[in-house]
């Protein structure tokens, strides 16, 4: 299954993602609209994108008393019906992300539901600070980096 | 109420003297004509300041403007211009940053913001929305540039931040404006306008939405300007995306244009120890194999480069670092200590003031002592010696407190400050019109150097940014848009009055319409050239270009053909033109520091270069020819004004008896 992944080393902070995402899903470009958000520390120079893990055991859907919160099989999203949502923000209390928003000018919630299996996000993102990739790719890939930073070290320890 | 697309739909009105805000519809019309951005901040200035205006004084205005397709998802696209009377030349003066607070003002409802007056303590401007307040500033003032953002970010949930520093307060006249600590409207003392004003900071947070008058078509403009960009040449090297502006430093050098120990020379033999190579080795705080720098909004070009000195006696000093400000604390002063460059460049920007013009004044002071026209008496008794990068620090910090004889000269920038030395003295100073130039030796560049003396802002290379000669493109594109082949090479004058014309044009729509300078110029995937070179070598497939008329016209609803946008850009650049007429401006003013014409290049790649004089001539008369102005005068023609339907504009210059 492929998983939408963050990665705040790959990220300028130009944004186009939240653009992207609120022009898709809402034909507006608006960043308090979108479903992802680049958080950014100028005086630092680190810019953190975060959005929807859309996790094993999501507890947006565990904490919704109606269900409008539900898996989504083809492409395990975490997918939020705003006609069942009866607004009672529980989900938006649970979440660690802050993934779920809130459109305050419809009074119905929001979250990222991977625009069906094609996330406009990823598209827009040059340089892949956010990717849409197969999970076990992500696990290889960070076990192959550890290694490479273990084995550079080892290389350093001895001399080379 | 007729909706209008793209923008935001209003202007902000801040009376900073009754201390009262208000909003109201964006002038439609105005919009239409000028578009926004530069263009608009250009006709409003012309319109509220008049020729006895005073720089410094409450009647001066300042003009924040935002563009069309800001904030748009279109790339390239975050840019902000800030425009006023300039006290440090006297004559137009703005700056465009790149800065998230440009789509952020649009979201909190805003095109533009016109601040008027001067408020009797000081206040910053507090925007959220609707929520729009002049709050007491009382307790930041005095305060540097990276203070006062860490308190108002604090203060009001990650605001954007535009803030003037103790230089602007100290009236050094080339104040800057910063936003977001490190992205400055730096140029023509724009920061010290509005700590005149008693304004210390603007603050916005915007909430809101845009929209678009035909989203399918303009998803598929800025589409295909993604992939112009992605396809072009210059882009696919990643030179700019990896180095950052920096990379123009072995560039330069290469070229024969760095400037070096104040204009002196064009070739800097320590060059490599301030380069965007070391600058990645050496600070770079980002580790993936291509670096990724931090961007503007939307902006895949990503060209800010941050980094940290991490050892020495500097260690600690962190932020953006960009080629100006390198060759300006580096090249231009002689100094090869990369630390010392990097940690100027960030005192300056705490400070809040023109890293250039702070540069170019020391480096002045440098050549006048060599020189014997000043002693250590006039700088305090500071060893400034080009060189000697202590000299420069210490020089930095007593400029922008305006301490002793050289802080009070030094605040003048390097025009006033030679002028109030000696007639003998404003020889070592590098400026047109009062502002100095940037970086780049117009000897070395002969498109650049041409475009310096004819720039409304006075010595400047973002009114046309011709990089087109640097890049080398082949000669048929050349003569293809400018109908001469030399216009391609950087040493040559032919077709160079076009191509800087051309330019112009094209560059004042950038400015107005929210869009960077490397998408005009710099990458040259912007219409009609990618139509051009795919003709010229033959290329299969489709072409992709980015269209601005496409662009604009799908998100505005307007109908602009790209005829019309150069139209467009006529009319901005004769608007400020009339401004400087009114203010004295002749065609006396439009040429090059004498050095050019005089002084051959003594060594490096442009070895024996020399402006021209007769060359010189000839351009600016083709010049004036294409501009419609008056060859004897540099007035502006009636039939100018007319056909760019400018009648307001003739009417003030017919009553002034400044119309040919």
């Amino acid at each position: 299954m492929k998983k939408l992944v963050f990665n705040s080393d790959l990220c300028t902070g130009c944004r186009a993602c939240e653009l992207a995402c609120s022009f898709i899903n809402e034909g507006l470009f608006s960043p308090s609209k979108s479903r992802i958000r680049v958080v950014k520390f100028d005086r630092e120079g680190v810019d953190v994108p975060t959005g929807c893990e859309h996790c094993e055991n999501a507890p947006c859907e565990m904490v919704c008393p109606v269900k409008a919160i539900y898996r989504d099989e083809d492409t395990w999203a975490m997918i939020l019906d705003p006609d069942i949502c009866i607004g009672c923000k529980r989900c938006m209390i649970a979440c660690p992300f802050g993934a779920i928003g809130f459109d305050e000018e419809r009074k119905v919630f929001f979250k990222c539901d991977l625009c069906r299996g094609d996330p406009e996000c990823v598209k827009w993102c040059f340089t892949k600070a956010v990717d849409y990739t197969d999970e076990l790719h992500v696990d290889h890939m960070k076990q192959v980096k550890r290694a490479r930073k273990e084995a550079a070290a080892k290389s350093r320890a001895r001399g080379l | 109420m007729e909706k209008m697309y793209a923008y935001a739909g209003k202007t902000l009105k801040v009376d900073l003297t009754r201390g009262k805000v208000h909003s109201e519809r964006l002038d439609k019309t105005l919009a239409r004509r000028f578009l926004g951005g530069r263009g608009l901040n250009g006709k409003l200035l012309f319109d509220m300041v008049g020729p006895e205006v005073d720089p410094l004084s409450p009647d001066n205005v300042l003009l924040v403007a935002s563009g069309p397709i800001n904030g748009l998802l279109g790339l390239t696209t975050g840019r902000l211009d800030v425009t006023a009377l300039s006290p440090l030349t006297g004559i137009f003066g703005n700056s465009n940053a790149g800065t998230n607070l440009a789509p952020e003002l649009k979201y909190a409802g805003y095109d533009n913001i016109i601040i008027t007056g001067r408020s009797e303590k000081p206040v910053y401007l507090l925007i959220e929305d609707d929520h729009v307040e002049l709050v007491d500033a009382s307790d930041l003032w005095g305060r540097g540039i990276f203070e006062t953002t860490d308190i108002l970010k604090e203060r009001h949930d990650d605001v954007k931040v535009g803030a003037v520093g103790p230089a602007a307060e100290n009236q050094v006249l080339y104040g800057s404006i910063i936003f977001d600590y490190w992205d400055a409207a730096g140029r023509a003392g724009m920061g010290t306008v509005m700590a005149s004003k008693n304004l210390k900071a603007i603050a916005v947070s915007g909430t809101g939405s845009l929209e678009v008058a035909d989203p399918g078509r303009y998803y598929e403009a800025i589409q295909d300007a993604w992939l112009a960009l992605m396809n072009d040449l210059g882009f696919k090297t990643q030179e700019h995306s990896v180095l950052g502006t920096a990379v123009c430093v072995g560039w330069g050098n290469a070229q024969g244009w760095l400037p070096t120990r104040n204009f002196r020379e064009s070739y800097f033999e320590d060059a490599d120890k301030i380069s965007g190579e070391e600058f990645r080795d050496r600070f770079s705080t980002k580790e993936a194999p291509i670096p990724a720098g931090r961007a503007c909004m939307s902006c895949p070009n990503r060209c800010k480069r941050y980094g940290i000195i991490r050892t020495g006696k500097y260690a600690g000093t962190r932020g953006n670092i960009e080629y100006e400000s390198i060759a300006a604390f580096g090249s231009k002063c002689g100094v090869s200590d990369f630390d010392a460059v990097f940690h100027a460049n960030m005192i300056a920007n705490d400070y809040g003031m023109d890293a250039v013009s702070c540069g170019n004044m020391i480096a002045t002071f440098m050549e006048l002592m060599e020189v014997g026209l000043i002693d250590r008496e006039h700088v305090d008794g500071l060893d400034l010696r080009f060189g000697n990068a202590d000299a420069m620090v210490e020089a930095i910090h007593r400029i922008a407190r305006r301490e002793g004889r050289l802080g009070e000269l030094g605040g003048l920038g390097s025009y006033l400050a030679t002028r109030a030395i000696s007639d003998e003295a404003t020889y070592y100073t590098s400026n047109v019109k009062g502002m100095d130039s940037i970086a780049c030796d117009p000897r070395g560049a002969k498109g650049f150097g041409f475009a310096y003396a004819v720039a409304s802002r006075g010595s400047d290379h973002l009114r046309a940014h011709p990089v087109f000669e640097m890049i080398k493109l082949p000669p048929e594109v050349g003569k293809e848009l400018f109908g001469n082949e030399e216009a391609v090479n950087l040493r040559k004058y032919g077709g160079k009055a076009e191509m800087i014309a051309w330019h112009e044009e094209l560059g004042a729509i950038t400015d107005s319409i929210g869009s960077c300078r490397f998408m005009h110029a710099s990458y040259y995937a912007q219409y009609p050239v990618p139509e051009i070179l795919h003709r010229v070598f033959n290329m299969k497939g489709e072409v992709h270009s980015i269209k601005y008329h496409e662009w604009i016209s799908a998100a505005t609803g307007w109908d602009i053909s790209y005829e019309e946008l150069l139209n467009i850009g006529k009319r901005i650049i004769n608007v400020e033109r009339a401004f400087n007429l009114r203010r004295g401006i002749r065609r006396k003013d439009d040429t090059l520091p004498e050095r050019f014409f005089r002084d051959k290049v003594p060594k490096g790649p442009a070895k024996g270069e020399v402006f021209s004089r007769k060359m010189f001539k000839k351009l600016l008369d083709r010049y004036y020819e294409l501009r419609g102005w008056d060859l004897k005068t540099g007035l502006i023609k009636k039939e100018t004004l007319q056909q760019l339907e400018l009648d307001d504009v003739l009417e003030i210059l017919e009553k002034e008896g400044l119309v040919v």
